[in-house]
């Protein structure tokens, strides 16, 4: 118990100090490297990483590069509120794009797949 | 020998005028993401302290409040424009009676933009800045060219007096034909209007209303001394220079603001490559430049540019697929017309084109303005 409260913390704070020094990225707001959690992901874990790049048509990418990768099938960015719909894996990811002017902003949201749902929370980097 | 003396005294004064008039050509940043526009104030009281520093002098002020005094802070400009336009920490002493009025601070502390501040016992207005652009000859001087190949001159003449170009016509991207309100800053009168500052892709339109609708203060070029690459730093307030090394076949844009950054143009006819490990790995600031002539105007094509900031004032967004190509016409000795189509297909629908006019500042050097002094 004592030891996984210390691993969140150490990974909360490993995250603020990377959201504070996040690349500034004043270009498309999903492109960058993003680190956080889809809670309660037994197959894949609680801890995700998403890569994604803009090449002026289409959002492209993948979800935990190097280990069990997923490749992003579709990513669906809606300006007018921000909100974000995206697809890999068999699983769909419903997030909005929060602190858009900050380069370590956030996209929070749901996951849901057959296996299971939860709240889904990354911070670009 | 008396010509001589003629000649140079004539030149001092060429560059003290042309000195004066830059000295008015210095602008503040955009202040409205701090203050309100709709929400002024006017405050009387007694001079505690100026506190003379960058980025922004600050006068403290102790005002009458009920039965009580409350201090409030009255922020002016940057030192630098102030000395420009002849004040100094000494034009204001503590124990002076004067009167303010301004905008008040969006996050409700005692704080106010000095738009007027006036001395209470004579009248006599203090810290005021100007902004008019100098006055050009009646008749317009001709193109200085170069002896050697009979190029135009963009900088200064050869053996004339030294001089910056600044007092662009326009301060903000805007398509060429698209009439919108905005202020010096690029922020929009009706923000109804945003798509018709240019062909945006959805994504981009969105981001730039979201950055006029926080009154453009998350301007990474204020906010981390970004530099202001792209054609924005064409339309920056404290001007440029461009020195022609031909020797090298090599144009250095020096920039007055930013960070006093410089850019290089080549000329010697190489490719659009990399430095290091190439555009793709090693996105710049100002990209990467080459150039060449056509007729009298000087075509630059730049790429490789960085997603780190925004290429105009306003807050347009850009991509790294960025490509600019610029004219630069000197139509007259006191006129250099800037032309630039920008072509991101990242950001916008089509490649689109904006253009202006820059006045020459004779006998003007840039000022020594480094953004990490407004850091301090």
């Amino acid at each position: 118990m004592y030891q996984r409260l210390i691993l969140g913390l150490t990974f909360i704070m490993g995250l603020g100090v990377m959201s504070a020094t996040a690349t500034a990225q004043e270009g498309h707001p999903l492109k960058g490297s993003w680190i956080g959690e889809w809670s309660g992901n037994s197959a894949h874990g609680d801890f995700v990483l998403l890569v994604m790049d803009w090449n002026g048509e289409e959002v492209t990418g993948m979800i935990n590069p190097g280990t069990d990768n997923m490749e992003i099938e579709s990513v669906d960015l809606d300006p007018s509120d921000w909100s974000v719909e995206i697809k890999a894996g068999g699983y769909t990811i419903d997030a909005v794009i929060e602190n858009l002017e900050l380069p370590s902003r956030s996209l929070s949201g749901t996951w849901r797949s057959s296996n299971g749902s939860g709240d889904f929370d990354i911070v670009r980097q | 020998m008396r010509n001589n003396r003629i000649q140079l005294t004539l030149r001092m004064i060429v560059a003290v005028l042309g000195l004066s008039a830059f000295s008015t050509a210095w602008s503040h940043h955009p202040i409205q993401g701090k203050f309100d526009p709709d929400q002024e104030t006017s405050l009387s009281g007694i001079v505690t302290k100026v506190d003379w520093r960058s980025p922004h002098v600050h006068v403290f002020l102790n005002v009458a409040d009920g039965n009580s005094i409350v201090n409030w802070a009255i922020e002016l400009e940057n030192p630098y424009i102030l000395l420009a336009n002849g004040w100094d920490e000494n034009s204001l002493q503590p124990g002076d009676a004067i009167n303010v009025s301004g905008m008040v601070a969006r996050n409700g502390s005692r704080q106010v933009w000095g738009e007027d501040v006036v001395l209470a016992d004579t009248g006599r207005q203090v810290y005021t800045v100007s902004d008019s652009s100098p006055e050009k000859p009646l008749a317009k001087r001709p193109v200085p060219r170069w002896p050697e190949d009979n190029r135009p001159v963009l900088g200064a003449a050869p053996g004339g007096a030294g001089g910056i170009w600044s007092y662009p016509t326009e301060t903000a991207l805007v398509e060429d034909g698209v009439d919108v309100g905005m202020n010096e800053y690029g922020l929009l009168d009706n923000i109804e209007d945003a798509d018709k500052v240019a062909p945006m892709q959805d994504w981009a339109l969105a981001r730039y209303i979201h950055r006029q609708e926080r009154n453009l203060r998350d301007d990474p070029m204020y906010l981390d001394c970004k530099p202001p690459g792209g054609p924005r730093q064409y339309q920056s307030d404290l001007g440029l220079q461009l020195i022609e090394d031909k020797k090298n076949n090599r144009i250095f844009v020096l920039l007055g603001s930013g960070n006093r950054n410089y850019r290089i143009i080549h000329l010697d006819g190489r490719d659009q490559v990399g430095l290091v490990t190439g555009d793709d790995d090693n996105p710049l600031f100002y990209g990467r430049s080459t150039a060449q002539w056509d007729g009298d105007t000087l075509v630059v094509e730049t790429t490789g540019f960085n997603e780190g900031f925004w290429f105009t004032n306003g807050g347009l967004p850009h991509t790294n697929m960025l490509s600019m190509e610029e004219r630069f016409t000197r139509t007259d000795f006191d006129t250099m017309h800037y032309e630039v189509t920008i072509d991101d297909p990242g950001a916008y629908t089509r490649p689109w084109t904006a253009s202006w006019d820059l006045s020459w500042v004779g006998g003007a050097e840039l000022p020594f303005s480094l953004c990490q002094h407004n850091r301090q």
